[in-house]
């Protein structure tokens, strides 16, 4: 039986921005059903190599795959099976809860009628008619993680999930890392903070753009990094 | 999800932000409102003048019209990164360009309907005679105007693109639109409407020309 493609394979890949290289020859594999923190200072690259891998930015030398589609040729693919989470949103701020969910559930061919669950599971059932507007960071994060539980994505991408939030908001990011864990799937998280480091399977430091070489161990659980 | 599905999803969500927003009638109507109230004064009182320049001034206000809107549709898009959402959905782009122009037509009829009545009362126009040539016109150049606001209007949130990247892009762009528009007006109030459908011809293939170009190069420029 033929082993399934690595989640995330990256061979020799560079982007910059003009004159400025943001991430620069990284190779990173990562397996199936891994969770892979991935640390480094503001500004290291650690959200240029996630939206590289998710598609949002094209590498500018070198060449990778997702989920065992190409990098360059089969992006459709790669989104029909991966989810970014960032600290913007992508919410519509005059839009409710519910209403911006159901508009992401049109875009990614999901039945409309699991939205109140997934608020539920986030802790916002009580104001799923009401304007993101109107909401904290916290509460708008929290609307992002119900469209992440919506998508049930192969291959989660995390891009400092726990910025902006209090306790209770990263209890739900570890519950969504924890259930996609459990599931098999595989997660990338990127934070520079990593007081969560105990869901880490591995750790990859991102230093300057590059990737070290060296498997770096994960900080004990509770211990900012 | 079929492209027809998609693209009423996406012009259902731009119109519940507008109805929600109120953007249109917030910000659009009173910007067309005071600009034709000052072309008015500044024009005088002189009815033959008044009546020769409102079908002009009627166009250009829709023109402005229509580039607030179109700002305005890539703003909401652009305010927490929802169009990267759009991006990395894997959907025919193309759906997502005829959802934003549909909405986008939908907001400039129902404003054009109010601006219609305020240059007939400011303008004295007379509207009873070609009413039937003057909405054809409206429609059809609501159509162009939408496809081309719903294309550029993406650049209007580009980071690196300047302020006034959209008009400056979009105002030549409609120039057909504008003058076909006006010749087609005139036509109509003169009770000339039935010599109008060269001009009437002319929004048609420049709707068929940009709608086209949307479908094609939409994609393009949404993942630049």
């Amino acid at each position: 039986m033929l082993e399934p493609a690595p989640a995330i394979s990256l061979t020799g890949v560079t982007r910059t921005f003009g004159a400025q290289p943001a991430i620069v020859g990284v190779s990173l594999t990562v397996g199936r059903g891994e969770v892979v923190l991935l640390r480094g200072a503001n500004g290291a690259g650690k959200s240029t190599l996630l939206r590289v891998v998710a598609t949002a930015v094209s590498p500018t030398y070198g060449r990778g795959a997702v989920l065992g589609f190409d990098l360059a040729a089969e992006r459709d693919e790669i989104r029909r099976r991966t989810d970014l989470l960032t600290h913007r949103t992508r919410l519509y701020e005059e839009l409710s809860a519910a209403e911006n969910l159901r508009f992401g559930c049109a875009l990614h061919g999901i039945d409309p009628a699991l939205v109140p669950g997934a608020l539920e599971r986030v802790g916002l059932a009580g104001v799923a008619g009401e304007r993101v507007a109107g909401f904290s960071q916290g509460m708008r994060q929290r609307v992002a993680i119900a469209r992440t539980i919506l998508r049930q994505a192969e291959l989660l991408l995390l891009d400092e999930p726990y910025a902006g939030l209090d306790a209770d908001a990263r209890e739900v990011v570890d519950r969504l890392v924890l259930a996609a864990r459990d599931a098999g799937r595989t997660v990338l998280l990127a934070t520079h903070q990593p007081t969560r480091a105990g869901l880490a399977t591995r750790t990859v430091l991102l230093e300057a753009g590059r990737l070290q070489p060296h498997p770096v161990p994960p900080p004990r659980a509770g211990v900012p990094g | 999800m079929s492209s027809l599905r998609l693209a009423a999803a996406v012009a259902a969500k731009d119109l519940r932000i507008e109805l929600h927003g109120r953007h249109a009638a917030g910000l659009a109507l009173p910007f067309v409102g005071t600009l034709l109230l000052a072309f008015g004064l500044a024009l005088g009182p002189g009815r033959a003048l008044l009546q020769a320049t409102a079908p002009g001034l009627l166009w250009l206000a829709l023109l402005f019209a229509s580039t607030l809107l179109a700002r305005r549709a890539y703003e909401a898009e652009a305010e927490d990164g929802a169009l990267e959402g759009l991006v990395l959905a894997p959907v025919d782009k193309a759906s997502v360009f005829a959802g934003k122009a549909a909405a986008m037509a939908v907001e400039l009829l129902v404003l054009e309907a109010s601006v219609l009545v305020m240059v007939a009362v400011l303008f004295e126009l007379p509207l009873g005679r070609g009413i039937g040539v003057i909405a054809a016109a409206l429609v059809l150049g609501t159509v162009g105007l939408a496809a081309v606001g719903s294309l550029f209007g993406v650049l209007a949130v580009v980071p690196r693109a300047r302020e006034a990247a959209l008009p400056l892009l979009v105002m030549p762009l409609v120039t057909p639109v504008v003058v076909a528009g006006v010749k087609a007006t005139e036509l109509a109030v003169a009770g000339r409407g039935g010599e109008a459908g060269s001009w009437l011809g002319l929004l048609v293939a420049f709707d068929l020309v940009f709608l086209a170009a949307g479908i094609l190069v939409f994609e393009h420029l949404l993942e630049e």
